[in-house]
């Protein structure tokens, strides 16, 4: 007796995420008409996707379809790049249907697929999928098919064919007129309208904490609040990013590829805003600046183009703080692994909060507990944390009870005009983007004149405070912030003046 | 890094204080700093703060606070510059705008301990090293008991915090002693290895330490509480400002809001204070008053500023 060893053979096209960014995989699926009713799966996949055979196996029987009673072997191409996480499901369950002759081999043509299944046959959101649409619409395919719920990431790449699928038995429509139709994309809020948010009108009183934060949002200048618990740190910090200035249009596609590689674009989040992360003391290193393999974003980039908020300064670790130094500076981290390089984008701003001695009521109060010993420690901890990286310090106290009764606050639109002036005036002069923070020594040095009695009390600064040639430095570049709010060519001396009160203390 | 300068003995402007020591006068004086801070000095007017190099966190924490209170208070603090309680004495008065001297076992341009660079470097800049030892020459043996009979003489009091037993620092006060300086100590645990010494000296009879008043009750006469210096004339917005750091207001919004400022104008007040000498910020970037006062509100016990920048003297 002749048999007729037949294999089929199918193709489907899908990705591959690391860190945020995106590789195609090609997802060769063969069905042997002989052989044992195995399912194998190679191609560097690690656990989440070996699981993926049993998913797929019970989806496909779930749905519908039958599944093939031979041998399956699934590769996942190319072989050398790492694959992780689930998100290969709904393309390795599409290749079988293809190759067991369910589906008809050219619905897949044109089409990268990405989803994660359940077992009833029903598609799970992944992480990444505006990543993928992005990848998809530079290979010119046809469409993208995406689970339900990573529609409207999905839908905001242009000039690409959305298709959002709710359950696998759906795949039979894909190329037919039945196609479910392109989901509406999330909204961009980028034209100034203040976004949803904590507003600066909360913030009673304080009008020089009010200025500092203004003064660090106009130059992007890190931040360090020093004060007693209850002074209203961290209820400032989460007001900062409603007054840095929109984000542009490319700035956003950012924060959104970072937010939707990393799983956070909640169900109800429809805007795009500058985000705000506020990692708790205990966070590792790798938890803070990336790390992990395969190679995961950290908090760092979780807060690029908006804020990190660093409460409790002293309490982090040397070596997390360490280990920040790098992405302040370079705006990236680059994380390095076994299998490969990522890069990641971190432009942040910093914003750090300490109690100004261990017990956090302040030796000035009078209820200290402190051993003044323990407490002269903290505060050398506190001034030599990143202490080169942080331009701009402010004391506070508990607002009075005055305070607290009084008027509300300038609100943030209001403040934010003023940043957005100052901010078009760095741009002037330092090109697109760019602001004081990030000048060099060369651009701060021509970044205007400075009167002659501005010079003179710089001088004075550096001769009587002890001011260190960065501690000058940072001076200066706060002053220049201060006179572009002030809509001022020339760096006066009350420019300077405010800087040095704006001063980091205590470096020795 | 400033110049060495010498001054020979019988030459203008050797301290008076060290021909006390007769048969052991040092030849000649080498010096890094302020060479007027030396030449000037008033041994009345002056206190040597000496102390272990070993000590606890309670000696340091006396040991810097004396500095600061006797730096600020006018008069000229004298140490060795030694890890422990010297070098704690001299941060002390540095952080108070006070006057201070190291005297060195090598030579003054000669960094010992080398750990405590950037504390000589802020000395050298603020007030005055000064050693018997030639520049270059580094510190041998037996070089320290030499250096401490400087100390001993420079000074009408020498104040010892912590000390075991025996150490360099209760030679210093023998050598006081001997020249007929006042000798005080800070007590300490009678447990503590490092309170040995000073105990040991109470016991013998030399003043009790407690704080900065116990010293100036010494040098100064009781009550007197500085040798204050008067800074520049204030206008009245500064005035306002200063006043309301006196009256408790430590961060720049407490600031404003005591002086009837705004934000802006309260911090360009701090600094211009900071700067004049009037007020000084701590590691919290809280402000305090310093010991400095404006000129029309200076006392009748002024004694006169022995800073060296300004030298004016008004007896």
């Amino acid at each position: 007796m002749v048999r007729i060893f037949a294999a089929v053979l199918a193709t489907a096209r899908t990705f591959s995420l690391l860190g945020i960014e995106v590789r195609e995989v090609h997802v060769e699926v063969d069905v042997c008409s002989y052989g044992l009713q195995t399912f194998s799966l190679v191609g560097l996949p690690d656990a989440a996707v070996r699981e993926s055979r049993e998913r797929v196996r019970a989806a496909i029987a779930n749905s519908g379809f039958d599944y093939p009673k031979h041998r399956v072997t699934a590769n996942l191409a190319p072989a050398d790049l790492p694959k992780a996480g689930p998100s290969f499901d709904l393309a390795i369950a599409a290749g079988l249907l293809a190759a067991s002759k369910q589906l008809r081999p050219e619905q897949l043509d044109g089409v990268m697929l990405a989803g994660e299944l359940a077992l009833d046959g029903s598609i799970r959101r992944v992480p990444g999928a505006f990543a993928m649409a992005e990848q998809a619409r530079e290979l010119r395919v046809r469409a993208i098919v995406v689970p339900v719920p990573n529609g409207p990431e999905a839908a905001l790449v242009q000039g690409l064919r959305v298709v959002p699928l709710e359950r696998l038995e759906q795949l039979k429509r894909l190329g037919t007129d039945e196609e479910p139709a392109a989901p509406q994309p999330i909204q961009l809020s980028l034209n100034g309208a203040a976004p949803p948010g904590p507003d600066l009108s909360d913030l009673r009183g304080q009008p020089y904490l009010r200025d500092a934060l203004e003064i660090a949002a106009a130059g992007g200048h890190s931040l360090l609040i020093i004060g007693p618990p209850g002074a209203g740190k961290s209820l400032a910090a989460r007001r900062l990013p409603s007054i840095l200035p929109p984000l542009t249009r490319s700035d956003a596609m950012e924060v959104l590829r970072v937010a939707s590689a990393c799983g956070l674009l909640g169900r109800g989040q429809l805007a795009v805003r500058r985000p705000f992360r506020a990692p708790h003391h205990t966070i590792s290193t790798a938890g803070l600046v990336g790390g992990s393999s395969p190679p995961r974003p950290g908090e760092v980039t979780l807060a690029h183009r908006g804020v990190l908020f660093l409460d409790e300064l002293g309490e982090f670790t040397r070596e997390a703080l360490e280990a920040l130094r790098q992405p302040l500076e370079e705006g990236r981290v680059a994380i390095t692994r076994a299998r490969g390089a990522v890069e990641l984008p971190c432009r942040f701003m910093l914003v750090a909060a300490s109690n100004p001695c261990p017990c956090g009521r302040g030796e000035e109060s009078g209820e200290c507990e402190c051993q003044p010993t323990s407490a002269r420690r903290y505060r050398a901890k506190l001034s030599g944390a990143l202490a080169d990286r942080i331009d701009i310090s402010v004391a506070v106290d508990r607002p009075s009870a005055t305070e607290m009764g009084g008027r509300h606050g300038v609100d943030s639109a209001t403040v934010r005009k003023r940043v957005v002036a100052a901010r078009e005036r760095q741009e002037r002069r330092l090109g697109p983007g760019r602001c004081n923070a990030d000048m060099d020594l060369v651009e701060l040095r021509g970044a205007g004149q400075l009167s002659r009695e501005a010079r003179r009390t710089l001088a004075r600064g550096h001769a009587q405070l002890g001011l260190s040639g960065r501690g000058y430095d940072r001076v200066l570049r706060v002053s220049r912030t201060i006179a572009d709010l002030a809509g001022a060519e020339r760096i006066e001396v009350e420019h300077v003046a405010r800087a040095i009160s704006l001063r980091r203390r205590g470096q020795e | 890094m400033s110049d060495v300068w010498r001054i020979g003995r019988g030459e203008p402007g050797y301290p008076r204080a060290l021909l006390d020591l007769e048969q052991d006068v040092p030849a000649a004086l080498f010096g890094c700093g302020s060479r007027r801070l030396v030449s000037e000095l008033d041994p009345e007017q002056t206190v040597t703060i000496v102390g272990s190099r070993h000590p606890s966190g309670y000696g340091l924490e006396v040991a810097e606070e004396l500095g600061y209170l006797l730096g600020a208070a006018g008069l000229v603090v004298v140490s060795g510059m030694a890890l422990g309680i010297d070098s704690a004495v001299h941060r002390g008065v540095l952080a108070g705008n006070g006057s201070t001297i190291a005297v060195l076992g090598g030579g003054p341009d000669v960094v010992y301990p080398r750990s405590e660079h950037r504390l000589y470097e802020r000395i050298v800049a603020k007030g005055a090293v000064i050693s018997e030892m030639p520049s270059g020459t580094r510190p041998g043996p037996g070089a320290f008991p030499l250096r401490n009979r400087i100390m001993a003489a420079l000074a009408k009091m020498t104040v010892v915090v912590e000390a075991a037993q025996p150490s360099g620092s209760l030679i210093t006060a023998e050598r006081a002693r001997e020249l007929g300086r006042d000798v005080g100590a800070v007590p300490g645990r009678v447990t503590s290895r490092v309170a040995k010494g000073t105990n040991a000296l109470l016991k013998d009879g030399v003043a009790m330490v407690r704080d900065a008043q116990d010293v100036l009750d010494l040098l100064l006469g009781v009550g007197v509480t500085s040798t204050r210096r008067s800074g520049p004339r204030l206008e009245p917005e500064l005035a306002r400002v200063a006043d309301a750091v006196d009256g408790g207001a430590a961060t720049p919004d407490a600031v404003a809001l005591a002086a009837g400022v705004d934000a802006s104008e309260a911090a360009v007040a701090l600094a211009r204070l900071e700067l004049m000498g009037y007020l000084r910020v701590d590691g919290a970037g809280r402000y305090e008053r310093t010991s400095l006062t404006p000129p029309d509100e200076e006392p009748s016990t002024t004694l006169g500023p022995c800073e060296p920048t300004n030298g004016s003297r008004s007896a």
